[in-house]
């Protein structure tokens, strides 16, 4: 029983990092109908900047001042790139997206770099909150999880209560009322657009110092981030964040249980096979199959609802 | 007017340098250089050329080859794509380059082996040599060994025996975790481990042995980790590198697991780089290489090889750390002048069982597999001694102490390469 709290518990964390990462990809693509592929790029400049920003002053200037300077380059780029290719459809901008996220890379490679940059967790957070069977927890990782939290309340209540996000979820249903009523629509994209990056800035500066900040990390994050927004629904905020949590206690289990697909069989009677063809098969653990479960996930989903789970639209 | 002007300059420099090419060209000997420079481990392949290019200046410097002949190195992208090594293995035939190096990733490797015994078989007069300076899957040395590879680093049966001596010496190393990345590599040093541990570290008891997905798909570590935890090990052997060797020690550090990292690439600069001083040295991070700057052996080397490694530092501001490349360039010049010819044949059959001092004693390229032996030393992340680590003239606050040297013999393992000779 302990090990499946425990397990749960490291599964929601991780999963909160990933719901960070998606929140700001599903908010751009509901407005905009733009799958940003430089999405996960922007996660990255967010760990640079954090990084550059901890070695001058400290962390928390960090926290607070490297999402707006993303934002800022994610207003820029919808501003001077995405706008002037809107009007020739959306495989232009995903063509674009796509561009975005190599130039980023390159760049990021000529400024820092290609060997990781040393982005570590504040000292003051970096000592033990409490252990679990024998397992120091961080604080970090608790202040982590806040962080999402609050990230997440707070942009559900933006988008809720707020007559800014009225106007927000007006324009995405109904684009051409929106501006006849006097509203800016293309500033509105901009700003949104922005607003979803710093997002993916946030991420970078709460997750780059864990998961290690080098040029790289957009490449592999950027798959897992589109299986969370497919799986829980395009354009549906709470349908990322069930999607991550999912995803991240089921891989979390997985790895902890470790059972084999042999030991799976025999449980159900069946004969298993140790020396022919299908001998790597039944060796194979849930551990190891672990982090390809949200692609599975990914493969079933959009098999069997490929509205995902709270979308209201297709794929 | 300022296109126009650098028009006028281009067209006044460009034959000019066209025609110093081409003198240079003509009697130089080409090796064609094929790694990633361009992509997210361009690192990598960068810091093999600046190698390559430095050693083979310094051998052209002391009189080149075949009587006052250069090395040229030609770097070929491969962009880490196994295709486009190909694509780049036809480009050395059009260019008529003889001999070509590769090491980063074996799966170029293994196209490269496979592409050249059949090239070489049906145009035996255009043969080419490949100098395997780095990449370590063992078969490319037992069933799948060429006459036309040789191999200048030792294989991962040769390391993981040097981790497991090791080991066996290491009376704190009772429990031993064993993690790996899922595909050729990490399953030969599963294998080659749980051969040799039984044998070489009879008091350390193996208490988990597990595969994850390679390649930076696993994010977070924290899991294995709490795995480890429970299994009560007091030390973690894993052949680990790039991501998932970085993301695992520093979420081990992060969980204050108190146990001893034994490792084959903690050393390489984007380990040393993404890991940072603190947390290596927390985990007690061992590597096992040819050499490293802090050892005592290495102020005993010849004085002019110290004055080359002197200037090496200061002229690309890193630390010297892969004596194997510099073994390559070495033992193709001498391989070179001993055929006294540029016939990659030729060249081949005097590299065969050459003999080398190397910096703990004797090497030598074993004529059977074309596999180098040599001693290798194990040691561990510490804080300032001596030579700080440096990287484009960075200091990253560590440096590695010896634990122990592992001999000839002990690393020496039999092979089951039948050699077919042209």
């Amino acid at each position: 029983m302990e090990s499946i709290i425990f397990a749960m518990f490291n599964g929601v964390l991780y999963g909160m990092l990933l719901f960070l990462l998606a929140s700001g990809l599903t908010l751009i693509f509901s407005m905009m109908g733009v799958l940003n592929f430089a999405h996960a790029s922007f996660f990255m400049l967010g760990a640079y900047f954090a990084y550059q920003i901890s070695e001058g002053l400290n962390f928390w200037a960090a926290l607070f001042v490297a999402p707006v300077i993303v934002g800022l380059v994610g207003a820029g780029v919808e501003r001077w790139g995405l706008r002037p290719v809107h009007r020739y459809g959306h495989v232009a901008e995903l063509l674009f997206t796509f561009g975005v996220a190599y130039v980023i890379e390159e760049l990021v490679q000529m400024i820092w770099g290609r060997v990781p940059v040393p982005y570590e967790i504040p000292e003051l957070m970096s000592g033990a909150l409490f252990t679990w069977q024998g397992f120091d927890y961080s604080i970090y990782r608790v202040f982590m999880l806040v962080v999402s939290v609050v990230i997440f309340v707070a942009l559900f209540a933006l988008l809720t209560y707020t007559r800014i996000g009225l106007i927000i979820r007006a324009a995405v249903s109904d684009p051409v009322h929106v501006a006849t009523l006097g509203h800016d629509i293309p500033r509105i994209f901009m700003w949104t657009f922005g607003f979803g990056c710093a997002l993916a800035g946030v991420a970078g500066v709460v997750g780059g110092n864990v998961l290690g900040t080098e040029p790289a990390m957009a490449i592999q994050l950027g798959p897992i981030v589109f299986v969370v927004i497919v799986i829980g629904g395009l354009g549906s905020l709470g349908g990322a964040l069930v999607a991550a949590l999912i995803i991240g206690v089921v891989t979390r289990l997985a790895i902890f249980y470790d059972y084999g697909l042999g030991s799976l069989f025999l449980s159900l009677g069946l004969e298993i096979d140790t020396a022919g063809l299908l001998r790597d098969f039944t060796r194979i653990t849930t551990a190891q199959v672990a982090p390809v479960l949200p692609y599975l996930m990914l493969v079933l989903m959009l098999i069997f609802k490929p509205r995902g789970l709270f979308g209201t639209r297709d794929v | 007017m300022a296109v126009l002007k650098w028009l006028r300059t281009l067209g006044i420099t460009l034959p000019i340098v066209l025609a110093a090419f081409s003198a240079r060209g003509a009697d130089t000997v080409k090796l064609g250089l094929i790694e990633p420079f361009s992509g997210p481990i361009a690192a990598v392949g960068r810091d093999t050329l600046e190698i390559f290019e430095f050693f083979a200046h310094e051998v052209n410097q002391r009189g080149g080859v075949l009587g006052g002949r250069h090395i040229e190195i030609v770097p070929l992208d491969n962009a880490m794509n196994a295709e486009k090594t190909t694509q780049q293995l036809r480009k050395v035939i059009d260019d008529d380059i003889r001999f070509v190096s590769q090491g980063v990733g074996s799966n170029h490797a293994l196209n490269i082996i496979k592409f050249l015994t059949r090239h070489n078989r049906r145009n035996p007069d255009q043969a080419i040599l490949y100098l395997n300076h780095s990449a370590v899957t063992t078969s490319f040395t037992n069933e799948l060994c060429s006459f036309w590879h040789f191999r200048f680093d030792a294989n991962v049966d040769m390391k993981v025996a040097a981790l497991v001596t090791q080991i066996g010496r290491d009376p704190s190393a009772r429990k031993l975790y064993m993690l790996n990345q899922n595909y050729a590599y990490g399953q030969a040093f599963q294998a080659a481990a749980q051969r040799l541990l039984a044998e070489r570290a009879p008091d350390a008891e193996l208490v988990g042995d597990e595969l994850i997905v390679p390649f930076g798909k696993v994010l977070d570590f924290t899991p294995y980790i709490a795995k480890i935890k429970a299994s009560g090990a007091d030390t973690v052997l894993t052949g680990n590198w790039g991501p998932d060797l970085v993301r695992f020690v520093k979420a081990a550090a992060e969980a204050n697991l108190n146990v001893a990292f034994y490792t084959i690439y903690a050393g390489i600069p984007s380990s040393v780089a993404g890991i940072g001083a603190k947390d290596g040295i927390a985990t007690r991070l061992k590597q096992v290489t040819e050499m490293h700057e802090n050892d005592p052996l290495y102020d005993q080397q010849p004085a002019d090889l110290l004055d080359t490694y002197e200037r090496w530092r200061q002229q690309t501001g890193k630390s010297v750390y892969s004596e194997r490349m510099r073994w390559t360039i070495e033992y193709f010049a001498a391989a070179l002048d001993k055929a006294g010819s540029d016939d990659p044949a030729l060249v081949a059959a005097a590299m065969e069982g050459m003999a080398m001092e190397g910096p703990a004693g004797p090497m030598a390229m074993r004529a059977a597999d074309h596999q180098i032996i040599f001693p290798m030393v194990i040691s561990t992340m510490t804080e300032d001694a001596g030579r700080p680590f440096i990287y484009d003239g960075e200091d990253y606050g560590v440096a590695f102490a010896t634990d122990g040297w592992i001999m000839s013999d002990a690393i020496e393992l039999p092979t089951t390469c039948e050699m077919k000779r042209p």
